[in-house]
């Protein structure tokens, strides 16, 4: 299988000429509808690589029955109408433009300058016809059309009376506009994270991820220092599973899985293996390679050969693996279910998970209650069991049954003892939940050294955090340590001396538009929440008092004294009045 | 040599549980003050401590014997170190006097140094100090480009986390970079790509785990010699060799495959040119020259990353004239918030850190009362027995000795504000994809292999109906809207 073409079953997104998305699943021997812009046969991106634009063409055969194709549209296609501008931008160093257009674009009306209207769109000019379309009129040719939707376009700019008196800048805007209307064309992109990410921001339901853009995204991704840790020895689960192993990540996320994804995406388990075989042919050691085949067999059909639609993710009898010690997510929940539901895109079932699939054994998820209190929790509790002859005896549902519950529950046993005994390598959190409330909870179950990333869609829930880990509080703290059984207090939520270096931050991207002549940014934006992350590591206080170091150098800063941040984070006298975020 | 064999791990990417000697590391004396260094048991460059390799910093002397062996992300006191002459074992005679400034930026030390060979004389045990501590840190991408030695601009964290993310940069990729520069861009790409060191036999194939994949790898040009071999030297140090391919070449010249290494080797399906000009290494990097590095059955990511406009104009128009698709250009603004509670009002009077004007309206009228009333007072010349007037002196006092039972964490008004200084521009992201080549034989085979039906039929005749069809369509794609468009096309 070869993740660069397009395979059966798997979704795609697509690129409209509006520069709106949508997500289709290729189911083969369908036909995919791509609204008002056509319909298309999945077979005809079927086996195609991504990345390619497609143009919609209806045909009609001999028996005059429609039948559409897809042409893939060249790069150069693409861009002829950019290179047929460049000859008009005017050279910068003669300022001749002896023809102003009188609306204050530095370009010359197009009547003037006949040539480039004429390239564009020659067949208008010549053509008689001059009146201007109604709505009504451009529907029932878009019924008639069996071109690309450009001929389309030109009717309608050759309808437009007033074409003569725009000036090129303006003609090149409606012809754009138009174009994103009519053209009938679109681009197949592999459904990624990213892509997946975008579209639900963009075109879906920005809400349901809290609003995470992707620069945001990628901070989470560089601060968490989630990557993908390949198992170093073979750790076997005998019982002795509870030892550190490297490569855990905790997460609580409220995105409906997307944070999980992504995370996964770079641990490489978001993916079924089986992917780049053909790149990888030569270096795989041969026994390896023949697991991949004996994988794929599973599947009842060899990879390089073409049969219709395999199901892509076969679910298989329940292996007795259990789950994974190195490179896994384990996720917290708030309801008795965790929403993954983004998962589906990736062909991952929470509720249903197929073993081949590696987010299976990777990926962990157990309830607030589970972590906290599990004896509370019935999945905890141990079902009751019986000998051997007792289960011999018993119908084969019943049997099926016990040994099912007993699953189950040997996995809600292990994954939540292994949660409480900690160790993580980092924690990400986008909750609507409290920060504070959660990592109450969560940084002691870090090792030293462990990343904190919180995000939040709005800033006020990561200031208050902040506050808590404040350098005034803390050295409140260490001068005059609470009885770590009182904690949390009032006055300390969270342990201060828990984190170092707490910081928020944010990131945006501007997009430009770059066409020659024409470079601007673009004009407008998605608005909504800004979207923050708070950043912060897990260190291991030193035992006993700590005096810090430095000297205490006094400066104006906004007309107010402020200690010169030589100092060392606890200062020696808890006078000073700033909350420096500055931690030692 | 220097380091005759580096071992096939990296703290960067696995770090166990407790820092070990020889690994690379980081001190965090404070936010934006962070010192990388490599730990050693013995005093590599012979600096003669008697507590053997000591990194000297601002905030007190850390011998090496206290670091070695404490769990990473320990809070570590600083040690009571003789920095003069006396305190150094056999240190006249070395002729190597080396004055070494504690408030210069590289306290930490010089790799790659030879290890003298008997080393082996016994360390002095370290002596705590009363005073100072760092925290002990593994190093991570983030950490480096903070501390790293500047020999260029560097890509920072918000441009690469986001270069890297529309690069597609992941387990697996094999990622072009020039150039190199300081090694900023080239640490986050290494983690984003790593899924194994090569030939470690690290890997052993776990059920779960079919070791089938492409290792990760960046190929890393840099045409400026010493900047290459200090990159260089810091690669190795750093555990990443096995990740990371620098060579010390013009791209723009001599294009993107290494002397050493067959062309067929590289296979890239990303790349990221931070270069003065990268429309001079875009036509290397074309599938019809023969010699390209570019994967031919993948896509290819690419960015280029310039401070200037003309210089992004100038590479989408290459691009465009490649065949480049998807061009899109992009700024990354990011910024950091501080946090602080500001307190406001005559009662933090002559307090630091404050505003000590007037909280409210009604605090200013009393005060204005109060300086009515004493002025009243002045002009009467009235003697007001018990004094109900407190001299500014007496009032200062009294705020002053009440700050001692305040909670000041807790008091006044939190607030947050963007750092002090913001980078407004870095550079300009221009992002573009090649798609795999596409011919009309392999079209044909697709063809073959999915064949389209000559007729899209209305479905009057199949079991299923058109509505249940886009009802069925519309349940997968999870309720997608665009699915409820009408199918108005089609005929
Ligand atoms: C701005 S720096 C790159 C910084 C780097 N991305 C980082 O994050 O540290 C640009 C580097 O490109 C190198 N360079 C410029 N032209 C080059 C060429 N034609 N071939 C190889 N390297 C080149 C320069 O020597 C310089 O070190």
């Amino acid at each position: 299988m070869d993740p660069e073409l397009v395979q059966p079953n798997a979704y795609i997104a697509l690129r409209l000429p509006s520069d709106s998305t949508m997500i289709v699943q290729v189911l083969p021997n369908t036909t995919i509808s791509i609204g008002k812009y056509g319909a298309f046969q999945a077979n005809n991106v079927l086996g195609r690589p991504y990345h390619l634009t497609f143009e919609i063409r209806d045909t009609v055969t001999h028996d005059g029955k429609a039948q559409s194709g897809l042409r893939v549209v060249p790069a150069a296609e693409l861009y002829a109408d950019i290179k047929d501008e460049t000859p008009e931008t005017p050279p910068e160093v003669e300022g001749e433009n002896s023809s102003a257009s009188g609306d204050g674009v530095e370009y010359e009306v197009v009547g003037q300058n006949g040539e480039v209207v004429v390239r564009t769109n020659r067949q208008i000019i010549d053509d008689p016809n001059s009146q201007i379309m109604t709505m009504d009129e451009i529907e029932a040719l878009k019924a008639q059309s069996t071109g690309s939707g450009k001929e389309l376009i030109a009717k309608i700019l050759e309808s437009h009376s007033a074409l003569d008196q725009k000036t090129a800048f303006a003609l090149a805007k409606y012809t754009l506009r138009k174009t994103k209307k009519y053209l009938r064309r679109f681009t197949v992109l592999p459904l990624d994270v990213p892509t997946l990410a975008r579209w639900i921001l963009t075109d879906k339901e920005p809400m349901k991820i809290m609003e995470l853009r992707g620069e945001i995204l990628s901070l989470i991704g560089s601060w968490s220092n989630v990557h993908c840790t390949p198992s170093i020895s073979t750790p076997s689960l005998d019982g002795d599973g509870m030892q550190m192993k490297g490569g855990r990540w905790l997460v609580i996320d409220e995105t409906a899985g997307l944070l999980v994804a992504y995370m996964a995406e770079k641990m490489a388990i978001l993916h079924p293996p089986g992917h780049d075989e053909q790149e990888a042919g030569s270096n795989i050691p041969s026994k390896q390679k023949a697991d991949a085949v004996n994988g794929d067999n599973a599947n009842g059909e060899p990879t390089t050969k073409d049969v219709i639609a395999p199901p892509l993710y076969h679910p298989r009898p329940r292996k007795t693996s259990g789950p994974a010690t190195t490179n896994t997510i384990t996720l917290i929940h708030a309801n008795a279910q965790p929403n993954l539901s983004l998962l589906k895109y990736f062909h991952f079932d929470a509720f249903n998970p197929s073993t081949s699939h590696p987010l299976e054994s990777h990926l962990k998820t157990l309830s607030w209650l589970q972590l906290l209190s599990p004896e509370d929790d019935i999945g905890y509790v141990e079902p009751a069991t019986a000998s051997e002859e007792v289960i011999q005896s018993w119908k084969s549902g019943k049997r099926s049954n016990h040994f099912r519950k007993r699953r189950r529950w040997e996995r809600i046993k292990f994954i939540a003892d292994e949660t409480r005994a900690g160790k993580f390598d980092g924690l990400i959190v986008a909750s609507i939940m409290s920060p504070v409330s959660i990592l109450q909870h969560t940084v002691p179950l870090l090792r030293g050294a462990a990343q904190v990333v919180v995000y939040s869609p709005t800033i006020e829930p990561l200031v208050e955090l902040s506050d808590c880990y404040s350098t005034a509080r803390r050295t409140a703290f260490v001068t005059n340590p609470p009885d770590p059984d009182m904690m949390p207090t009032e006055d300390f939520p969270l342990n201060p001396t828990l984190l170092l270096a707490p910081t928020i931050q944010t990131a945006r991207s501007r997009s430009w538009q770059v066409l020659p002549g024409r470079t601007h940014p673009l004009m407008t934006g998605r608005g909504g929440s800004e979207g923050y992350v708070f950043t912060a590591t897990r260190v291991l206080p030193a035992k006993g008092k700590v005096e810090a170091r430095g000297k205490f150098k006094r400066r104006k800063v906004d007309g107010v004294m402020t200690r010169v941040s030589s100092v060392q984070g606890t200062p020696a006298s808890g006078d000073s009045g700033t909350v420096e975020m500055d931690a030692s | 040599m220097a380091i005759a064999s580096t071992p096939q791990h990296s703290s960067f990417l696995h770090c166990g549980p407790i820092a070990e000697a020889d690994s690379f590391a980081v001190l965090h004396l404070k936010r934006d003050l962070l010192i990388p260094t490599v730990l050693r048991a013995h005093d590599e460059l012979d600096e003669g401590y008697s507590e053997g390799k000591v990194s000297n910093t601002r905030f007190g002397s850390f011998p090496h014997s206290t670091l070695i062996g404490v769990p990473w992300g320990s809070q570590v006191r600083a040690s009571t170190v003789d920095t003069g002459s006396r305190g150094r074992k056999g240190w006249e005679g070395k002729g190597k006097k080396r004055k070494r400034n504690e408030e210069s930026q590289g306290q930490g030390d010089t790799a790659g140094v030879e290890k003298k060979q008997n080393a082996e004389i016994e360390n002095k045990t370290a002596i705590e100090a009363t005073t100072g501590f760092v925290h002990l840190l593994p190093p991570t991408p983030e950490i480096w480009t903070a501390s790293l030695p500047h020999r260029t601009q560097v890509v920072y964290t918000p441009d690469y986390s986001y270069i890297l993310h529309r690069l597609r940069a992941r387990p697996g990729t094999v990622l072009i970079e020039a150039g190199a520069g300081s090694g900023s861009f080239t640490h986050a790409a290494a983690r984003a790509v790593y899924n194994g060191f090569p030939e470690s036999g690290t890997e052993v194939s776990s059920t779960q785990e079919p070791a089938e994949k492409r290792r990760g790898k960046i190929w890393s040009f840099e045409f400026h010699e010493q900047r290459a071999q200090k990159l260089q030297q810091e690669i190795k140090e750093h555990g990443l060799d096995g990740v990371v391919k620098l060579t010390y070449r013009d791209v723009c010249q001599d294009g993107f495959t290494p002397d050493d290494t067959p062309t067929s080797e590289v296979k890239a399906n990303a790349i990221f040119l931070d270069l003065p000009a990268p429309w001079l290494g875009l036509k290397h990097l074309n599938r019809t020259n023969p010699s390209s590095p570019l994967s031919p059955t993948t896509t290819i990511h690419l960015c280029t990353f310039s401070p200037c406009i003309e210089q992004v104009q100038r590479t989408i128009n290459t691009l465009r004239s490649l065949g480049w698709t998807e061009i899109e250009m992009v700024e990354i603004a990011s910024k950091r918030i501080e946090v602080r509670r500001e307190r406001v009002g005559l009662a933090e009077e002559g307090l630091r850190g404050v505003n000590d004007s007037p909280a409210s309206v009604d605090e200013a009228v009393g005060r204005l009362r109060e300086v009515e009333g004493r002025s009243r007072l002045f002009h009467n010349e009235e003697e007001e027995p018990g004094g109900a007037q407190v001299s500014k002196q007496q009032r200062l006092e009294n705020i002053r000795s009440a700050l001692e039972g305040r909670k000041l964490y807790k008091e006044g008004r939190l607030i947050h504000k963007a750092e002090p200084e913001l980078k407004t521009h870095t550079s300009y992201l221009v992002f573009a994809v090649l798609p795999r080549e596409w011919s009309e034989e392999d079209e044909k085979l697709a063809q073959g292999k999915w064949p389209a039906k000559v007729e899209v039929k209305e479905e009057k005749d199949g079991p299923v109906s058109k509505r249940q069809r886009k009802k069925d369509a519309k349940a997968k794609a999870g309720g997608n809207k665009e699915f409820e468009v009408q199918e108005s096309i089609v005929h």
